[in-house]
């Protein structure tokens, strides 16, 4: 493997994006980045900017409000990345189905700007920190 | 006869110039500080791990830093002035990279130094962050000018400080020092002025003040991350924003080394004096450490209050203790 | 005011004209669903009055307004807490046009209620009178005017 993946699966810096969350997965997601998870073990930071980031961590049913600007924030994501879509609703909209506001689940708003991106699927409403950091582990080997 | 005195100096110059290069580029210079910087700054991570009671990062956990952004591609956005916003962080690791070669030099081969060293110094050390003040205006981002107004603040806050300081030192050690030499960073890392109170205020000052210009909490303004999205250096990714990091790590291993030069009495280069030098560095790094990890961030116009009021009134305290010591002829004022 | 002179204030505006205008009743109804819950009951034209009474006389404080699209009528619900008893006041406003809902905008008498009013009408399109800044709030920008999500009648 490249030593652009290798050195992409061990310093992952993570970005985190709210495309319409209701904001409990992303407690969930700052609850993560606590010293209590130490998720800096595994080279995961948090960064400020999209343009330092290797992972985008989506929440939320994708709303038509935010559709587009989680496409721009993935553009102005700096390839090769991944995009985590984390909880029930980014997975696959969750229980707001048939809202009016649902453009769709995140990997069909992503898809639409890069067919080959490199989606990972953590679903749970909201998943559990431990949940995650399996998620990022798993995500990050299978690369 | 004439004709071989012509060609020895011509070899005799490409033989320097290759000298040259090989100091600046590979030890002491660009290669050895950037690696070594490298790795103090996971000695900052893996300390404020243990503070905070987890296990921090791995050993190689910089170097894949860097190493994954060189790897990324970079983005420049549609308005940059791309020639400064490439530019700048080039003029940045120059700086740096002289002041780091320098300093080494002087450390190691104290025979070749040159009057006035250490003005030299203090203006090398300004480069880093107009540069960054440079590149970041040339961002054209409204997050980035936020970043770039209070880098320019927080610089004008503790420029004036620094210098104050290390006229305190230059006072202190003028007297101790041969005739004609006080401006030598060589002759005044021989002495350890913090062993007296004007100039253990200005080793506490310039101390803060490093901490400022490492951008390290709690005046880490300019790059705020959950503020300004990122502040001065939100626009940067890939190679550049690597080059960035190079130049943050190296002025991790230039500025304590620096103190360590002017305060604290020198780096050796062997046996005890280098044992000595390594545990005065590693003591000054544990120092911004601990202060980073047990504060908050401060507002900009709590910075410059700080920098202004509070360490100019100690810094003029001390320069009429060390005055005074001078005239009087008592070392430890 | 305890809760029994609070009751006997309330009862004394239903049959009360109210300003220059003299009108049969302000109120229709008085509900007492529970001790603590009361709902005033009245048409769209006096809910302002009303709203005025609640918040200047008795002195309770606004905390939302929930707008529901009944089958014949609107309903607009205004709710107020009166904090010395811990009781729930609510104001029970029907709009009886379907076809351009209407009401006068409690906004000038309560800044507050703006961004809600603005909700609603973004979402069932009921139009505030003399409303300061009735904009788009929480549809999207693209979304399609004249578009009312929450009707009945809308379906996805």
């Amino acid at each position: 493997m490249s030593w652009k993946i290798w050195s992409l699966k061990k310093s992952p810096w993570v970005f985190h994006v709210n495309a319409g969350a209701c904001n409990n997965c992303d407690i969930e997601i700052v609850d993560l980045l606590t010293p209590k998870f130490d998720v800096e073990r595994f080279g995961v930071k948090l960064v400020g900017s999209p343009r330092h980031a290797d992972a985008l961590l989506v929440t939320g049913v994708g709303t038509r409000q935010a559709a587009k600007r989680v496409q721009e924030a993935y553009r102005q994501t700096p390839k090769p990345c991944v995009v985590f879509a984390i909880g029930a609703c980014a997975c696959g909209t969750g229980i707001f189905n048939t809202g009016y506001h649902v453009v769709g689940p995140i990997d069909k708003i992503i898809k639409e700007v890069d067919p080959n991106a490199i989606i990972a699927y953590v679903p749970g409403c909201p998943p559990k920190p431990e949940a995650m950091i399996s998620g990022i582990v798993k995500a990050l080997s299978a690369l | 006869m004439a004709a071989v005195y012509e060609r020895d100096k011509r070899g005799k110059k490409m033989s320097e110039v290759f000298e040259s290069l090989f100091w600046i580029l590979i030890f002491p210079g660009f290669l050895f500080t950037a690696v070594f910087g490298l790795a103090a700054s996971w000695i900052v991570r893996k300390v404020s791990a243990l503070v905070q009671w987890r296990v921090g990062p791995p050993l190689y956990q910089p170097y894949v830093d860097v190493m994954k952004l060189l790897g990324k591609e970079i983005l420049i956005p549609e308005n940059a002035q791309i020639s400064i916003f490439v530019g700048a962080p080039i003029v940045g690791l120059a700086g740096v990279l002289l002041l780091s070669t320098m300093l080494w030099r002087i450390t190691i081969e104290p025979t070749r130094p040159f009057v006035g060293d250490i003005i030299v110094a203090i203006y090398l050390m300004v480069l880093p962050s107009l540069a960054l003040i440079l590149g970041s205006s040339a961002s054209a981002s409204p997050h980035a000018a936020v970043g770039t107004s209070r880098e320019m603040k927080l610089v004008m806050s503790y420029e004036l400080p620094l210098v104050l300081a290390f006229v305190v030192v230059i006072i202190k050690t003028a007297a101790l020092t041969g005739q004609g030499q006080q401006l030598s960073l060589a002759a005044i890392s021989r002495h350890t002025p913090v062993l007296s109170i004007s100039g253990m205020l200005a080793f506490l000052v310039t101390l803060l003040c490093v901490q400022a210009k490492l951008g390290f909490v709690p005046f880490d303004i300019a790059e705020s991350e959950t503020e300004v999205a990122g502040g001065v250096m939100m626009e940067y990714s890939g190679a550049l924003l690597a080059l960035w990091k190079i130049i943050q790590a190296m002025m991790l291993v230039a500025l304590p080394l620096f103190l360590v030069m002017v305060f604290l009495g020198g780096f050796g280069t062997a046996g005890w004096p280098l044992v000595g030098g390594i545990s005065k560095y590693v003591l000054v790094l544990v120092l911004l450490i601990l202060i980073k990890n047990t504060n908050p961030r401060v507002r900009i116009d709590q910075a410059m209050k700080f920098f202004w009021v509070y360490c100019g009134i100690t810094l003029v305290v001390a320069v009429i203790l060390a005055t005074a010591g001078n005239y009087y002829g008592i070392g430890w004022l | 005011m305890n809760q029994q002179e609070l009751d006997n204030r309330l009862s004394q505006i239903k049959n009360k004209p109210f300003g220059s205008e003299l009108r049969a009743e302000l109120l229709t109804a008085i509900e007492r669903k529970s001790d603590k819950r009361i709902f005033l009951l009245c048409e769209a034209e006096n809910a302002y009055a009303v709203n005025k009474f609640l918040f200047e006389d008795i002195g309770a404080r606004f905390c939302t307004v929930t707008g529901i699209d009944s089958d014949k009528c609107f309903e607009l619900l205004y709710h107020y807490s009166y904090d010395p008893t811990g009781c729930v006041i609510t104001v029970k406003t029907f709009i009886r046009n379907r076809q351009a809902p209407a009401i006068e905008s409690i906004t000038p008498l309560l800044p507050a209620a703006e961004w809600i009013e603005r909700e609603i009408h973004d979402i069932l399109g009921i139009d505030f009178r003399n409303h300061p800044n009735l904009k788009r709030l929480i549809l999207a920008d693209d979304w399609p005017v004249g578009v009312y999500p929450l009707r009945k009648d809308v379906k996805k």
